[in-house]
């Protein structure tokens, strides 16, 4: 039987989108320079023999809008022979595409394909540019529009997560990613970009200019609890979701290198991983936030496993409230006092670039699993709209 | 000689320095900041890695002073955005730039020995037409000046601004001796015409004119509480809006300025005017410096003469200093008999109310007669000691200390002849001067007469003419000169010369009525007959504060749907009436410019603001939207300048129309009317007056300059988003409505708003009609006044004065 291995997943940075250090780089730019990373790091591959690129982003408009696939094929060098498509499950597009890519190999469509997710939240704002919510949508249906902020208001409020959790999450999230950086930890995952700044020189003139950007910029630390107890909520009055316990808003790219078993045994690379199962799972799109507490039993079930079976988890912390709620729920809060659960923090300290941030964690996930010599490991985050995803992945 | 200042310079950056400078920018003159280099570098800038040579270390005072003054509340600026046109630096690296300024205004500490050491430097680098000018409040211009060159001393003046600058509008001027006439009169007109101010000049002594006068009103309202043993609220209570003073009256005025200010004052004004017959007045009373002893400074020490704490339930309580124990106890309400009586008199103004209390015979009246009469005495026996006539002293205390009627406009209004004898019975010395007046058979301090207004000038021993200035256009005297051309109980059309006509509003609160709005087409009849055009605009603090909304709440409870639709259609059909008007309408708004009002002042031709227009549409706020053609203009205004074709290309309007519903659903007022032009309710083309008593005259030669080559405008079509804008604002108020921002009538009252701005059931990309989008404010008008929760807004609002969010 045919077998879809990733041989190597990298990201670029997360940069504070508006403030950091990819404000002003473009999309499509952050993803071409990751994925010549990539190939970079594995120059047994020949090119021409990639066949297709799956790039996941949540809003595909401006520049990463037209077909961003096939963009980056082309803007990466690969050949005209290599093909490229858009994908677009919002908050889990990074990993749905490693999935979907594992999927049409295993299939035997595909022997090579580059897959990953690719954002500008600086440049393409939340809901896109052009939003135009049906006029006829009853205001009693289930609310398909409804603001990010305020589902996690939802989730904290029906049931009962408190501020000083949510609060000592978000400490605790910065801090683990401030020792990783510190430690150097994501040196290995991370392809450094040639990013962009625009600047007046002293006669007035406004230049351009290059500068290399290659760690993640939206680190908090340190940070009191006292501080971050004076926080107010953006999305409701008297909420307890804030910037304090939130994921940011980040620009950023990441790409997994997937082939068949054969075609890595033949150029002569070893597998990374590979991803064994994938699930989605529907929820209340006025709570989307649950959606990892239906879809990590889901994909366990599908797989014949158990959470004891599982050695490493990601879970996109897209809010506090949301996250601790569904560790709660799944019974797995003890892993995440020990560090089995975003060992080196999560996307309240690194970010959330949306359609980018399933690639992001896979590859911080592998990299971590491979440190510590781990065999399982699972990405999941909730979804807009209603929905949750999660992808089990086996080291090799 | 002509001198024209374009380009200032502020010395002194603390908070009147500040303050100053930010007022410049809103008149439109660049200025540089600059105060002294700090003394010495503290280990906490050692820390964040600051040297001597650290301009961050350097301009640290000016840059505080900038920050200060950019949230400053009330705002200093008209926008923020203002704040760039200020240069900070320091007087060691930066006094370079006043080489090339055209006005200096010094507001250093108030040290002779520092402001003549700063002179001696600036004197060397200044132009030779540059003015200069210092805002000392109690240093002689003479002794600043004393060792200044002939020629600087022709420049320099003293010009005293009050606090806050942007909205006190006195200025003192103060010439020195030898200071140029011309550059005297080029500031008055300046001060008045691009500052805005009202100028009274001042002769070179202590404290000028308003802090002389206005501190022997508090402390001779002090003296008299202590000996007739009276209270502090008491007092407050008694000279207070019945005499025409602010609501803070004596002792919550002292707690606003903080009593270290007014004692100082009291201090130096004792030791300066050694000739003063009542200079025993300023010693302050032992609980003042007890007081200062405990630091009970006022409103910045958050006690002083009164103090706010909370009670066993949470509640605030107001609680009142009792100068005898020095401990505070709850204020009370205090009742006079002679006070309540004097209020009936509210209707007629203030002088009546002044006069009927003067008049009475308790405590309250007691108080009041000696109050008065020490006031009109002290202020009788300054002239010519600090100014030459009485107008200059009414003029400061109106100005500069908020009083309704100076001490001679009040004299007046009690009755002249009366205080006299008054004061004789109480055994004052009446002034010899107003003995010789009475005697003349001189009455009153101002008489009206055909040509004008008058004054009795003592050393003349007769009355003046006071000159008209040319630039103040007076409706109520153009009024007495029979200049009227219509008039009705709500407005009234005058004259004002050259082929103009003016439509001034009098309701109250100038609030539109049936009569307002039927003097707008009897008005538009006239003038598209018999003139070049028109102005909009009145001498009230207010433009127009809205609707009539009793009137509203009375057609609504009487279920008098017709005549409700009647209302919203003649209102929006006389707004349109001017607008289209072949002869010009200019709109003149001022101050409170809210709902009804701010639609009238955007369907001129164009629009004259003045610099302090408070302008919105704030409809929601009482449970209805703006039904006389104000969310169809604000769709008219932000979308006109679109380019033709941009939106067949694609250009996305919905931030447009978001921000149109943003005005009228969060009902934003503008602080001031560069805001205004912000928010879209004024063109950023037009031209602001600063002077609220030359916007008319302003108003009229905008008239006079368009009605040459006048054509009214051409209908407009509108483009709309249709259902699209209303899909997008439903999905923004699920996430309020979730949140708890805002209430389901909130959500009610919104979606009505967004349905006018949607231009009704049509797709994205359609241009509609004026009139499409008028007969939507209508319907969505009349469907709310029918609900209940509005006119349980309305009622509110009528009872309470602020809005109910039901």
């Amino acid at each position: 039987m045919r077998e879809a291995v990733i041989v190597e997943a990298v990201r670029s940075a997360g940069g504070r989108s508006k403030r950091g250090g990819l404000a002003a780089t473009r999309s499509d730019e952050i993803g071409i320079q990751v994925i010549k990373g990539l190939l970079a790091r594995v120059p047994q591959l020949d090119p021409a023999d990639v066949d297709d690129l799956i790039c996941g982003c949540a809003f595909p408009e401006g520049e990463q809008g037209m077909q961003m696939g096939k963009i980056l094929a082309v803007g990466a060098g690969l050949p005209e022979s290599a093909s490229g498509m858009t994908i677009n499950r919002f908050c889990s597009s990074g990993v749905q595409s490693i999935a979907d890519a594992t999927a049409k190999i295993n299939m035997g469509w595909s022997d090579v394909i580059i897959a990953g997710g690719c954002e500008s939240m600086s440049h393409i704002p939340m809901g896109g540019s052009i939003m135009r919510p049906n006029v006829d949508w009853p205001s009693d249906a289930p609310w398909v529009y409804i603001s990010m902020g305020m589902t996690a208001e939802n989730i904290a409020a029906n049931y009962k997560i408190s501020r000083e959790d949510m609060d000592a999450m978000g400490m605790e999230s910065n801090r683990r990613a401030y020792e990783a950086i510190k430690a150097g930890k994501f040196k290995g995952e991370i392809i450094p970009i040639n990013a962009f700044k625009y600047k007046t020189t002293k006669s007035g003139k406004r230049i351009r200019e290059t500068f290399v950007f290659d760690t993640d910029d939206g680190v908090r630390w340190p940070v009191s609890l006292a501080d971050m107890a004076k926080l107010k909520s953006p999305f409701a009055a008297g909420g307890s979701c804030t910037a304090a316990n939130s994921s940011q808003t980040t620009d950023g790219a990441g790409f997994a290198l997937v082939m068949t078993a054969e075609k890595a045994k033949a150029i002569g690379v070893k597998p990374l991983a590979k991803l064994t199962n994938y699930a989605v799972a529907g929820c209340k799109p006025e709570e989307m936030g649950v959606g990892p507490k239906y879809a990590i039993p889901k994909v366990l079930k599908q797989a014949g496993l158990t959470t004891k079976d599982i050695d490493l988890f990601e879970i996109n912390e897209a809010f506090a409230a949301q996250a601790l709620y569904c560790i709660r729920e799944i019974g797995i809060e003890d892993r995440l006092k020990s560090g089995d659960i975003n060992p080196n923090g999560g996307a309240i300290a690194l970010g959330h670039p949306l359609g980018a941030s399933g690639a992001k964690l896979t590859a911080q996930l592998l990299h971590e699993m491979k440190r510590r010599k781990a065999k399982r490991g699972i990405v999941s985050m909730c979804i807009g709209g209603g929905m949750g995803a999660a992808a089990i992945f086996e080291m090799l | 000689m002509s001198y024209a200042i374009k380009k200032a310079a502020v010395l002194g950056a603390g908070v009147m320095g500040a303050t100053i400078a930010a007022h410049l920018t809103n008149a439109g003159i660049e200025c540089c900041l600059l105060d002294i280099v700090p003394f010495e570098l503290t280990e906490a800038d050692k820390k964040k890695g600051l040297t001597e040579q650290s301009p961050a270390w350097r301009n640290r005072f000016a840059a505080a002073g900038l920050a200060g003054v950019t949230k400053s509340k009330p705002a200093s600026f008209f926008t923020k955005k203002n704040a760039s046109m200020i240069k900070i630096g320091n007087f060691e690296d930066n006094l370079g730039w006043l080489a090339d300024v055209d006005w200096i205004c010094e507001v250093v500490i108030e040290n002779l020995k520092i402001k003549q050491e700063l002179f001696a430097k600036v004197e060397k680098i200044v132009k030779p037409t540059c003015i200069i000018s210092t805002n000392t409040s109690g240093i002689p211009i003479k002794d600043i000046s004393a060792n200044f060159s002939a020629s600087l001393k022709e420049r320099f003046l003293g010009t005293h601004f009050f606090n806050p600058p942007r909205y006190m509008k006195l200025l003192e001027i103060i010439p020195g001796k030898e200071t140029k006439k011309d550059i005297v009169d080029y500031m008055v007109s300046f001060s008045e015409e691009r500052l805005g101010k009202g100028v009274v000049i001042c002769k070179d002594v202590p404290n000028f004119i308003g802090n002389r006068i206005g501190t022997y009103d508090l402390t001779n309202a002090i003296r008299i509480m202590v000996e007739k043993k009276m209270k502090i609220d008491e007092v407050d209570a008694i000279i207070s809006k019945a005499v025409g003073r602010p609501g803070t009256a004596i002792f919550g005025t002292l707690d606003l300025v903080g009593l270290d200010t007014g004692y100082h004052v009291m201090k130096n004004l004792y030791e300066a005017v050694k000739d003063d017959e009542s200079r025993d007045v300023f010693i302050p009373v032992d609980f003042l410096s007890k007081m200062m002893e405990n630091k009970w400074l006022g409103n910045k020490t958050k006690q002083g003469f009164y103090k706010k704490t909370k009670d066993d339930k949470g509640k605030t309580v107001k609680m009142v200093l009792d100068y005898n124990t020095m401990e505070y106890i709850p204020a009370g309400k205090p009742k006079f008999d002679s006070l309540s009586e004097a209020k009936k008199k509210g209707e007629e103004g203030v002088g009546a109310m002044a006069r009927s209390l003067f008049n009475g015979n308790d405590a309250a009246a007691d108080l009041i007669r000696e109050y008065f009469c020490n006031n009109f005495i002290y202020a009788a026996n300054r002239v010519p000691e600090i100014c030459d006539n009485i107008v200059a002293v009414d003029n400061a205390m109106k100005w500069g200390y908020n009083h309704q009627l100076g001490p001679f406009e009040l004299w007046d209004a009690v009755g002249v002849k009366d205080v006299v004898a008054v004061m004789k019975k109480l055994e004052k010395k009446v002034p010899k001067k107003i003995e010789e007046m009475l005697k003349a058979g001189c009455e009153s301090f101002y008489v009206k007469k055909k040509d004008g207004l008058y004054c009795y000038d003592f050393a003349a021993k007769d009355y003046v003419k006071i000159e008209d200035n040319q630039k103040i256009i007076l409706l109520p005297a153009l009024k007495d000169r029979e200049k009227v051309i219509k008039s009705n109980e709500s407005a009234t059309l005058v004259d004002i010369g050259d082929g103009v006509a003016c439509l001034e509003f009098h309701t109250k609160m100038n609030a539109v009525d049936d009569g307002l709005v039927e003097m707008i087409f009897t008005g538009c009849d006239i003038v598209e007959k018999d003139f070049a055009g028109m102005v909009v605009g009145n001498h009230a603090a207010n433009f127009s504060a809205g609707a009539n909304i009793f009137k509203i709440l009375v057609a609504c409870q009487g279920g008098q749907w017709d005549v409700l639709a009647k209302l919203s259609s003649e209102f929006q059909n006389a707004n349109m009436r001017m607008k289209y008007l072949s002869t010009p309408v200019v709109t003149a708004p001022a101050g409170l410019t809210l709902g009804g009002g701010c639609e009238m002042a955007m369907h001129g031709a164009k629009c004259q603001p003045c610099g302090e227009t408070y302008m919105g549409l704030v409809e929601v706020g009482v449970g209805v939207i703006p039904g006389g053609g104000g969310c169809k203009e604000i769709a008219l205004r932000l979308t006109e300048g679109i380019p033709t074709g941009a939106i067949e290309a694609g250009l996305n309007i919905q931030q447009y129309y978001t921000k149109a519903f943003e005005n009228i659903a969060l009902a934003k007022v503008s602080t001031s009317a560069v805001e205004a032009m912000d928010l879209g309710y004024i063109r950023k083309t037009e031209n602001i007056s600063m002077n609220r008593d030359q916007q008319l005259w302003d108003a009229k030669q905008l008239v006079l300059g368009m009605s040459r080559f006048y054509k009214a405008p051409r209908p407009a079509m509108i483009p709309v988003m249709g259902e699209n804008f209303r899909g997008l604002i439903e999905a923004a108020l699920y996430n309020m409505k979730a949140g708890n921002y805002i209430s389901e009538y909130d959500v009610h009252v919104a979606r009505k708003v967004a349905y006018i701005l949607s231009g009704g059931d049509c797709p994205e990309g359609t241009y509609v009609s004026e009139q499409e989008l008028l007969d939507l404010e209508r319907e969505a008008f009349l469907s709310l006044c029918g609900e209940q929760k509005t006119q349980d807004r309305i009622t509110h609002m009528l009872t309470t004065g602020k809005p109910l969010r039901n």
